[in-house]
């Protein structure tokens, strides 16, 4: 009788059967939107332009909306926030989460999105705004001019809940 | 016997959770998920016409396969994007034609380990990531009193001990506090 090897055998099994009756993993194919599933996942509301939050974000200031677009961009360290572009052309909302909460993979760029959460709006000094716009230019590994911004501005995003990522590009 | 069991158990998924630690420690300096290239292309001007016109154009110019096309999205007045697949990007000006082909590739094993380590499959894994920290509360709590005599607690083992409480007791207290 070699108990330590039971044990060790007991342990590992106990560990597949567990695997066997639980959930795998949070982000799932969701059979209506043939996609995957992070956070909450989305409800079944009417769809906000992302180029209409665009153009007045105080007045979707502390509003819960969901968003369609393509991601055009993922964190690259963290995975923490993707931004989605739809609408007109340069029209992009980011889509940020809590760190760990929800992890978007680079993989997901040029993928079609929905996405929902609440539009946070925040002004900014010139000083903040050039400040915003170094860290956003230093995540995406492009330099930046701080010349090139020239006035203070009010700038959004969307604290989200939870995200659809399709399958297929939104081009498909 | 019961120390020794759960060592051997635990040590693979020690050894991922200790590299991947190292790894993610210095996010700032690196990534330790992912690695980036990018090529300078020029394919000239881009013709006049609507977006999809622009992207025909580009896929054309650099002879890429139509069918890994995922979207385009003009970015700037002159900045056209165009997404592909396996986390390929082709960026160029419109006006130039020059611009980049931005490539991404997954670091492997890292990839994989940060995922365990940092929990972001959710779901099971948390679970096992729990029982795990639990075996090794186990191996920590028994390692102190494995040993008897001079090599154990009342012996060498209390100074060791208590080194290794001053580390984070120190850094608690002059640098967090």
């Amino acid at each position: 009788m070699l108990p330590g090897k039971n044990l060790t055998f007991l342990i590992i099994l106990g560990l597949f059967i567990f695997l066997s009756v639980s959930e795998t993993i949070s982000a799932e194919p969701a059979a209506k939107t043939g996609g995957q599933v992070y956070g909450a996942g989305v409800e079944n509301i009417e769809s906000v332009s992302i180029s209409a939050i665009a153009a007045d974000p105080e007045a979707y200031n502390g509003k819960t909306v969901r968003v369609e677009g393509m991601v055009t961009d993922v964190c690259a360290k963290r995975g923490c926030w993707i931004e989605l572009a739809g609408g007109a052309s340069g029209a992009k909302a980011r889509f940020k989460v809590a760190d760990g909460e929800m992890v978007f993979p680079m993989s997901a760029k040029g993928r079609s999105a929905v996405a929902q959460g609440r539009v946070v709006t925040e002004t900014l000094s010139l000083e903040d705004a050039r400040a915003l716009e170094a860290h956003f230019a230093k995540e995406a590994g492009r330099e930046f001019d701080p010349e090139s911004v020239t006035e203070g501005r009010t700038v959004f995003r969307i604290q989200g809940t939870g995200a659809v990522i399709g399958d297929a590009g939104a081009d498909d | 016997m019961l120390h020794r069991d759960i060592g051997n158990f635990v040590a693979a998924l020690t050894l991922v959770y200790c590299i991947s630690g190292i790894a993610v420690n210095h996010i700032e300096d690196w990534n330790p998920n992912y690695q980036f290239s990018q090529e300078e292309i020029n394919i000239g001007a881009l013709p006049e016409g609507s977006y999809p016109d622009m992207q025909r154009y580009v896929v054309k110019s650099l002879d890429i396969d139509p069918a890994s096309v995922r979207g385009h999205f003009m970015e700037t007045d002159s900045q056209f994007r165009v997404f592909l697949d396996n986390t390929e990007e082709v960026s160029v000006d419109i006006h130039t034609g020059q611009g980049l082909f931005k490539q991404v590739k997954t670091r492997a094993l890292f990839y994989e380990m940060n995922a365990l380590h940092l929990n972001n499959i959710k779901g099971a894994w948390t679970w096992i990531a729990d029982i795990f920290a639990v075996l090794l509360i186990f191996l920590a709590i028994t390692g102190i009193f494995i040993m008897n005599g001079r090599q154990g607690l009342t012996g060498r083992g209390k100074w060791f001990l208590a080194a290794g409480l001053v580390v984070p007791v120190v850094f608690s207290w002059f640098v967090i506090a």
